[in-house]
This record gives C-alpha cells, structure tokens and sequence, in this order.
C-alpha cells in the first residue's frame, strides 16, 4: 500500500511541478507559433524548392526548412514525405526531411531547452540537421539506380508565392514573446521594480505547499511554489475559457475568444514575475523579463490586425488544436514519468550508462527504438534520466533515436518506400545516433576539440570510402552488363 | 458534381469536408462527396499537401483551408 501511495505522490509531484514551471512560458508561446506556422505559412512556399529539376543543396536544405517550418502535425509528415519521394526531389531529401521534422520542430526545441538546458537544445538541432542531411545522402547514394525510375511531375512545385512579410513579422514576435519568456540572460533577470504585499498567511500557505509537494535536490523534485500553484490554477482557468473561446472560433469570434486570450497575456506577463515569500508577506518583483514579455505581447495586436479575419480564426483554431492534441498526452506522460521515477534505482542508470562508453551509447539508443513515447513527452523522460545519473552523452544518444525511430514512423516509412530501405535508414539512424551521443558525451568530458574532429572526420571518411566502394563496384557491375 | 476531399483523416481534412457540405448545402447545389484517404490515391494528383479540395477531377486548393467566401465562390454555378 505503501509502494503505491509514494508512487502516485511521485506523478503528482512531477505533474505539479512540471506545470508550474515548464509550461507556461515555453509551451504556451511555442503553440502558439505551431499554429501561426501551421495556419499562416503557404506550404507552397516551401515546397517549390523540392521540385526534381532543383540542385542538391537546395532540395537539402529545403527538406530540412519543411522539416521544421511544416511539419508540427504529424498529419503534415506523411504526405509531405510521400510527395518529396514520389513527385519531387527523390529519396536523399525525403529522408532529410523525415529526420529532421520530429526533431527540429519549434514545441519540441522550446522544451527541449527549458527543461534540460540551451545546449541540448543546440545540440539536439545541430546533430539533427548535420545527420539528417548525411542519413538522406548516404540513402541516396545506396539506392541510386531504383531512384532514377521516378519521374517528377513538375506542375506540382510551380506555384508560387513566398512568404508574405506581415506573416515573418507575425511569427517573428511570437518567437521574440518565446524567447523573452525563456532566456536566462542578466538583463531579463534584472529587477526594475520591487514592493512588498503584506500577507502574513503567506508563509504559511508556502508551508502547506511543501508538505504537498516535497522539495528534493537528489532526485530532482523541484516542489511547488506558491505562485507555481496560482500558474496552475491560471492555467486551469485558460482551459476552461478556451474551451469555448478557441474551439469554435473558425465560426467566428465569440464573447469568451478575447477573454481567453486576455487571461492567457496576464497569465504570462504572471509567470514572469518574481514572487518571493517573506515571513511578513509577499515580496513582488518587476523584472526584465516581465515587460519584454508584455511588451511582446502587446505587439502582437498590431500585427494581427494585418491579417483578414479569416486567418486569425485560422490561427487560433489551429493553435487550440495543437494543445487537445498534445497537451493530454504530455500531462499523463510526465504523471506517468514521475511514477515510474519512483521505482527506478539511480545505481541502475548509473551502471548502465553513468559515462560515455559505446555500451552506454548503444543502450540509449536501444531504448529509444523500443520504447514509443508520443510526441514531447521524450522530454520529460530524458529528464528523469539526467536527474538519475545519465551521462549527457547516451542522453543525446536517446534523443536523437526516440523521435526519429518510433514503431509508427517506421511502418510509415516501410509503406512509401519499401521495407528494405526502410530498414537500412533505421539502421543507419541507430549507428549515427551512437555516434552522435559519443561525441557530445566526449565533448562534456572535456575532450580537445581537435582531437573530437579528428575522430569525427575519421568517420565521415569511413562512410565516404564505403560508399565509394558500393558505387566503384556498381560502375563495374553495370559495365559488365553493357559489354 | 463531384466533390472529393483528400487528407490522411486528420482535423484539418474532417474541417475542409464539413465546411464544403456547409456552403453546397447554403448554395442547394446538388453534390456527390468523397472522402480520399489512401495515400496512393491522394499522391494520383498533383498535390503535396492535405488537405485538398478536388472538385470534378480538378484541384482547387492543396495545403491550407479556404475561407467560406472562397469556397461559395469556387461553387457557384456559373
């Protein structure tokens, strides 16, 4: 009985926790910008640069900017990988493409870096992009003669259109709101204004909440501060106001849409204050990035009366759409985590994969195939696992194989374009995840840059010579055959 | 005519459909609908992008939804 009482306090701390202090200012913006990207952007827009008459190097990169500009829905991924690799640019950029999107998506980045740190995050799209472009072109290089076979229909990538200017200023100063809210930098941190609230019941509320939700640095239970619990309780109150506000605002405007979206500014402009417990009462504080919050917000307005109606509803519709989608999931996901936090023995992880050794890397990504988390709550997990003892190393390890290699994207990838290069991509993905892991992992243990290009160069030229092979035997191959 | 709404099953796709039925039934056109699912049936067009909106074979609009004003125009009998 006991084992279950701790379990379940266990989730409930990691829930309680995780909303007070993750979501609202990372998460809310960042859904923000989904449905901005989602509803605004003209996928034409992109997609032109895909077409099969386009050079290499800009079908790549245009793969990777679809990657993360498009592809936040997962109902965006299928058809867009199938239309690259049947109409367009060939099998290297689709690839690129399916690498790439789960990765590099703006909620999944968000996340990342406020949960576990900029220089995941950094990580995370660096190793992404650098290996989602080198799995795409070794793909290519292997399955070269069967790729000649398709032909492209270039009607399909005409069209035209970029993207239109109020639509990078709209989407700009959601990411600037995303930004302010997150950033440790000093002058965010600044206080400008400070004044205190007498409440003497203040302390003892703090108190309670304690008790509730334990603080403890070894296992990374961060408690619940009292205005971590007024943010939930905001939170709570968006919710229900959204509801109706967002829900069928593609009908039109309705009385509780601005009401939503009014308490969803205060509620941030909230969370970006300072709230400190004294024993005579409350001391609030006016920091930097409380007005760079606001004042990002309040631009916003501005900005969106550019746009028709339409495509505001538009906007909001999607973005609300974003959150049932997601948000569900990620709350029993991280109640889930906190659960499952309790049992797992920190000697465990630490004996497994506490340094950077290929085992350590290779379990990581193992585990990441294996097991399937729905989208973002590979986060929250990678968490528990950094708070247990993992070595950053097979952390990026796990990552980079989670979203990329789910049962789901395979069975997706196998349909559309067989089951032999699907698995070779799986394949491949799994040695470049260990290998990113072992990098990044030498790279936190001090090892000398040039020494970590070296080995990384060594690499490179392995899979280069490799390649070389296949295609020189090929050549021979198909010489034979013309004699 | 012959209506057919092309996407994976997904929100988006669900909204397109029920937003064309709402302006057919507005305009009391007489239309037939179909909901395409399969992505090889979907990739038969020249589109990338769901959800669309073919109308007698031929596509409207790929990629993003149309406002209502959009649609009634497209449908209007000329």
């Amino acid at each position: 009985m006991d084992g279950l009482v701790m379990a379940l306090q266990g989730g409930l701390d990691s829930l309680a926790s995780y909303l007070a202090a993750h979501v609202l200012l990372c998460l809310v913006p960042a859904f923000f910008i989904a449905g901005a990207l989602s509803a605004l952007v003209p996928q034409q827009a992109i997609i032109r640069f895909l077409g099969p008459t386009a050079p290499k190097w800009m079908s790549y990169s245009a793969a990777a900017g679809a990657g993360s500009l498009l592809a936040v829905c997962s109902c965006t991924i299928q058809p867009l990988f199938a239309g690259i690799y049947k109409k367009g640019a060939g099998l290297g950029p689709a690839i690129t493409f399916l690498f790439f999107a789960p990765a590099a998506n703006i909620l999944a980045l968000a996340y990342t870096g406020v949960a576990l740190g900029a220089e995941f995050a950094i990580a995370r799209i660096l190793l992404a992009l650098a290996f989602g472009i080198g799995i795409g072109m070794i793909m290519a290089i292997l399955f070269h003669d069967a790729d000649l076979a398709r032909l492209g229909d270039a009607a399909t990538f005409t069209d035209a259109g970029g993207v239109p200017g109020k639509t990078l200023a709209f989407v700009g100063m959601l990411v600037a709101l995303l930004l302010a809210g997150t950033l440790k930098l000093d002058i965010l941190k600044s206080v400008v204004f400070a004044c205190e609230l007498p409440w003497s019941g203040a302390a003892a509320v703090q108190q309670t909440l304690d008790r509730w939700v334990p603080v403890n640095e070894a296992v990374g239970a961060e408690g619940l501060s009292l205005q971590g619990a007024a943010l939930i309780a905001l939170l709570a109150a968006i919710a229900a106001l959204a509801w109706r506000g967002l829900g069928t605002v593609d009908a039109g405007f309705n009385r509780l849409t601005p009401l939503a979206l009014g308490l969803t500014v205060l509620t941030l402009a909230f969370a970006a204050l300072g709230v400190r417990v004294e024993a005579a009462g409350l001391v609030v504080s006016l920091t930097g990035r409380t007005l760079a919050v606001a004042a990002c917000a309040l631009a916003l307005i501005p900005l969106a009366r550019r746009f028709d109606v339409w495509d505001i509803q538009q906007w909001l519709w999607e973005t609300w759409r974003f959150v049932k989608q997601i948000f569900p999931l990620l709350i029993v996901g991280v109640f889930l985590v906190g659960v499952i936090r309790v049992f797992i023995q920190p000697e465990w992880i630490r004996a497994l994969a506490g340094a950077n050794t290929v085992l350590a890397n290779l379990s990581g990504v193992l585990f990441g195939v294996f097991m399937y988390f729905p989208t973002l709550v590979e986060v929250p997990i990678a968490k528990m696992f950094l708070s247990l003892g993992m070595h950053p190393g097979p952390l990026i390890a796990y990552l980079m194989a989670d979203p990329e290699l789910s049962l789901q994207s395979i069975l997706i990838t196998a349909a559309i374009i067989g089951k032999l290069r699907a698995w070779t991509y799986v394949g491949l993905v799994a040695l470049f995840s260990t290998v990113a892991g072992l990098t990044y992992g030498a790279w936190v243990d001090g090892m000398p840059g040039w020494q970590l290009a070296a080995v990384v160069l060594g690499f490179v030229a392995g899979i280069v010579g490799v390649l070389h092979l296949i295609e020189g035997r090929r050549r021979a191959a198909r010489g034979e055959n013309a004699c | 005519m012959l209506i057919k709404i092309l996407g994976s099953g997904c929100a988006k796709c669900n909204r397109l459909e029920q937003l064309t039925r709402e302006a057919v039934a507005e305009l009391g056109l007489d239309a037939r609908f179909e909901h395409v699912r399969e992505m090889e049936q979907i990739m038969a067009y020249p589109i990338m992008t769901t959800p669309a909106l073919v109308v007698d074979e031929q596509v409207l609009v790929s990629g993003r939804m149309p406002s209502q004003e959009e649609l009634r125009g497209w449908l209007q009998p000329r």
